[in-house]
């Protein structure tokens, strides 16, 4: 069932009626049962799954309090962590491994008789994967105690808002919420509503739009001009963008309405001066992941290497992010792309940072400008990796990019309806970056003014937004 | 070591690592209050103070630096 599907619009209003009548004592049941109709409704054995991480998880996560023993608690916690690794592992490199063996044994012409089996990717695994694998770590680090009772540490698992793409949760923020006095009231239902508009906003008119456009270029690399393919790369992070933060606005806004608050996953990314504060505001819940469960473990390590140490334990951090986006030669390209921009900046950052203050350049305008634009371009070339499905597209895209001058393909109609939502979401992030508090439409003090622009919104939506249209990005992740 | 003394080095470090002399150390300083204390310059000041103090921290020592306050604390205890 997904949020842009006819089923969720009628899912979600009985959850929330079923939720209410509901004694306060037993919400936090209802929730997982509807979580896991949720889930069952997309492949009913993906149940299987959940079921499994969470008795893995409750199990060694008691084990890790219940024992003095530092080792003990240590061998736990890397129990855990692999099993829970495992579908994960199995369901995403199987056939990335069954085809490499298949291809180097035909490289030297044994024709091998392998099953070439083909595994659907449960939707959501990596993401209550990571969940499960940080709630076991923060036991182990003392950071929370171990859930006692089996069905809340199910539901952190499975809360149907998150399971499929995010924002990855951390235990200590969910997990007291989930044992709290659920309520619901007005206030949240109308913060959670805005938040919800806003998403649909950004995924139905924005993403799903422009989608039609760059598909179309990145179909027949071969036939398209170098112009472009370039205009194309260029706004490609705006579709990303729209993409996984209308689906993480989607996920906040209907948990706010049931009364819990999920942390942000995306914080005006395009605003950004540099890639170290790029990643920042951009997928924040696995970037923050990252940081605390692979990268700041590594660096610590490496730390009697200095900043050497921290330029490995960037570059292994960001080649892990991107074999996790995918078994292909292009993630791992992307992977070290990212980690070489954070590395250089790592390096460079205290002469950059001198600099800014003895020449006040943090306040002038065509300073901050040049640095948003070559940010957000440096993040549209590493993006190339991301979008085009081969290594030999991805090398015909900059061949092209380089050599080929020509007219720009214009599919007016898309692009016309395209930026009218590109503007209104770049705009709205922009006033949010330099006027926070100002200009507020949703939040307007005058009641006829959100109403109006509820209306328009949604409107709009109904106007120009993609209906019918498909998946969201993150869930082949 | 007296909590003063351990405080005026530690300052230095700070001053030192973060290349900015007006740092002044209080319990509730975190790394947002600080330019340049990012994840990156976290770890350098980590290696540094197990330098000067000559204490080796542990990954779960780490966790625990939640402000200046905390990692005060886990200082004094792995010195004392």
């Amino acid at each position: 069932m997904v949020f842009t599907s006819l089923n969720f619009l009628l899912f979600f209003p009985a959850v929330i009626v079923l939720f209410y009548i509901t004694p306060i004592k037993y919400r936090w049941l209802t929730l997982l049962i509807a979580s896991y109709f949720f889930y069952l409704n997309i492949e009913p054995v993906f149940g299987l799954l959940t079921a499994l991480i969470t008795l893995s998880t409750y199990y060694f996560t008691r084990q890790i309090d219940n024992t003095k023993s530092e080792d003990k608690k240590r061998k736990f916690m890397y129990i855990n962590v692999i099993i829970v690794l495992l579908p994960l592992f199995f369901f995403k490199y199987f056939t990335a491994i069954n085809d490499g063996v298949f291809n180097f044994l035909e490289a030297y012409d044994i024709r091998w008789v392998l099953p070439k089996i083909t595994f659907l990717l449960p939707v959501g695994i990596s993401f209550y994967t990571f969940m499960a694998i940080g709630y076991t770590i923060d036991v182990y680090n003392e950071e929370i105690e171990a859930e006692k009772n089996i069905g809340i540490v199910a539901l952190f698992i499975s809360f149907f808002p998150l399971i499929l793409s995010g924002p990855i949760e951390r235990a200590n923020n969910m997990i007291p919420q989930f044992k709290s006095e659920l309520r619901l009231n007005p206030k949240n239902f109308a913060i959670g509503l805005k938040l919800m508009l806003w998403g649909y906003f950004m995924k139905l008119v924005v993403a799903d739009r422009i989608a039609i456009y760059i598909d179309t270029v990145y179909a027949n690399l071969a036939q398209h001009n170098g112009d472009t393919i370039i205009f194309t790369s260029l706004i490609y992070p705006i579709q990303v963008y729209a993409d996984l933060g209308g689906y993480s606005l989607i996920a906040i806004g209907v948990s706010k309405i049931l009364g819990l608050d999920v942390m942000p996953n995306f914080n005006r990314p395009f605003f950004a001066t540099s890639m170290a504060e790029f990643w920042r505001r951009w997928h924040m819940s696995l970037i923050t992941w990252l940081t605390d469960y692979v990268y700041t473990p590594l660096s610590f390590s490496f730390r009697k290497y200095k900043v050497q140490g921290i330029v490995i334990a960037l570059m292994i951090t960001f080649i892990i992010s991107g074999i996790w986006h995918g078994a292909t030669i292009n993630f791992v390209i992307w992977g070290v792309l990212q980690g070489i921009f954070l590395s250089i900046e790592a390096i460079l950052n205290k002469r950059r940072t001198k600099i800014e203050s003895t020449y006040k350049l943090k306040s002038n305008f065509a300073y901050v400008t040049f640095f948003i634009i070559l940010t957000y371009v440096l993040f549209s070339i590493s993006q190339v990796f991301g979008r085009a499905v081969t290594f030999e597209d991805s090398v015909l895209v900059f061949e092209k990019a380089i050599f080929e001058r020509g007219p720009l393909f214009l599919d007016k109609t898309t692009l016309a309806y395209s930026l009218i939502g590109v503007i209104m979401l770049l705009l709205s992030d922009f006033r949010d970056e330099y006027f926070s508090g100002k200009l507020l439409l949703f939040d307007n003090k005058y009641f006829p003014i959100r109403l109006l622009s509820y209306l328009f919104v949604s409107l709009l939506i109904l106007w120009i937004g993609i209906l019918n249209g498909g998946q969201f990005i993150y869930f082949k992740f | 070591m007296e909590r003063q003394d351990l405080i005026n080095k530690l300052t230095t470090i700070f001053q030192t690592t973060f290349e900015d002399n007006s740092i002044v150390l209080t319990d509730e300083l975190t790394a947002n209050d600080v330019d340049n204390w990012d994840s990156l310059t976290h770890m350098i000041l980590i290696s540094t103070i197990e330098k000067e103090f000559d204490i080796k921290f542990k990954l779960k020592d780490l966790n625990k630096m939640k402000n200046v306050g905390a990692l005060i604390a886990i200082i004094s205890s792995k010195i004392n």
